[in-house]
């Protein structure tokens, strides 16, 4: 469970541990570098380091951290960079209020998910309760 | 008749050290031969469980050292990063709170804001305020390459916390990239009044100064006036 199904084509750029939030930080810049590399504009490289930067945000507040795969692929003929977060924290109860904006569990904004959502082109969340979470978002120029 | 059991019996004993000594080989450290029968033989097969032993304490031996090293790496590495978190805490301390005019207050932001160093950040501006009796501040984030919800959250939380001190505090240097992703997060900073650059905030800062001043003026008139009658 906790699967996204995984895309045979696409090619593993790197897999990161997210403990701390200089963790944060640096794979942060590191989406920012391959979003450059894959010939993304600042508008682009800006809005894939925003989201990203809020899916680890909620791994290290409210899973204890987590881990982060950067790929690239061909998606439906997009030359796309596909990053995928997985904790195995408490789960999210009712995904469907945690995708709705100004709903936070904590101190929050609450724009964390769906913001990300309306940041990326493909954006895919599952989560099961005392099992974890996985999100992934893709995003092409 | 005697003679094919005992170079039958012999083969076996052989076969077992061949077994041993493949299981060992396997990895299987426990392993040994054993035997109970006393010859020329059994020499052999006690000198090589004897090895065994040997081998295995290497082993121990090599697995402790490794665990040691990996310990000693991750001090290491512990240390690394304590030495990135010093090194960013110089730069939110080359990045102080300044008067730069009368009654006009600057903060510039460099580099990343995770949670402590806006905490800081927004203390010692809220401080200075108080300290200096200003009632303009200007928090530019030029140099902040992220802005996500939780820098966001902070930003709104110190010019609230500004306000209530008295003191309008304007956000500058939020670039183009910037300002469209809070709008696609869905962030509402429409209650702050933002300006595009440093030189921009100041010019708007001045203004409000003199605004304020003239208003001095005008209510000092207004009762020395009432004065007079
Ligand atoms: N990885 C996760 N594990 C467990 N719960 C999570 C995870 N991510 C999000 N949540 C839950 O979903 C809620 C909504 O998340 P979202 O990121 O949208 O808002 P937030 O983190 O509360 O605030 P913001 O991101 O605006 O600072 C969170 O408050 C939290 O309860
Ligand atoms: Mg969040």
């Amino acid at each position: 469970m906790l699967e996204l199904a995984p895309d045979r084509n696409f090619e593993l750029l790197g897999e990161y541990a997210i403990e701390t939030e200089y963790d944060i930080v640096m794979a942060r810049q590191t989406v920012r570098q391959f979003a450059k590399k894959a010939g993304m504009g600042i508008v682009d490289q800006t809005r894939i380091t925003t989201a990203v930067s809020e899916l680890f945000r909620n791994m290290y507040n409210y899973a204890g951290g987590g881990k982060v795969l950067i790929e690239r692929g061909d998606v439906e003929s997009h030359d796309a960079l596909i990053i995928t977060c997985i904790d195995h924290g408490p789960g999210i109860e009712n995904l469907e209020l945690a995708m709705s904006d100004g709903y936070t569990s904590g101190m929050g904004m609450g724009y964390g998910l769906p913001g990300t959502k309306r940041l990326v082109d493909r954006f895919e969340i599952q989560s099961k309760i005392n099992e974890g979470t996985t999100v992934r978002i893709m995003k092409w120029k | 008749m005697s003679e094919p059991r005992n170079v039958k019996n012999l083969k076996d004993r052989i076969n077992r050290i061949e077994d041993i000594l493949a299981s060992v080989a396997a990895g299987d450290m426990d392993a040994r031969i054993e035997t109970e029968i006393e010859d020329d033989l059994s020499g052999i097969e006690a000198a090589i469980d004897l090895l065994i032993d040997d081998l295995t304490d290497e082993l121990r031996q090599r697995e402790k050292m490794q665990k040691e090293l990996e310990t000693k790496l991750k001090e290491i590495q512990e240390q690394q990063r304590t030495i990135v978190q010093q090194q960013e805490d110089l730069l939110e301390l080359s990045s102080p709170v300044s008067k730069v005019w009368d009654n006009i207050l600057i903060l510039p932001v460099i580099g990343t804001l995770d949670s402590q160093r806006t905490q800081i950040m927004m203390e010692n501006l809220l401080q200075k305020i108080v300290d200096t009796g200003c009632t303009i501040s200007i928090l530019d984030i030029t140099g902040v390459p992220t802005v996500d919800t939780q820098v966001a959250n902070h930003l709104l939380k110190t010019v609230t916390s500004a306000r209530l001190l008295g003191a309008e505090c304007i956000i500058s240097g939020i670039s183009p990239a910037i300002a469209q992703t809070i709008v696609h997060l869905g962030i509402d900073l429409s209650t702050i009044r933002t300006k595009a650059t440093l030189q921009d905030a100041m010019i708007y800062a001045m203004k409000q100064n003199k605004r304020s001043d003239e208003m001095k003026v005008l209510s000092r008139n207004a009762l020395s006036d009432e004065k007079e009658d």
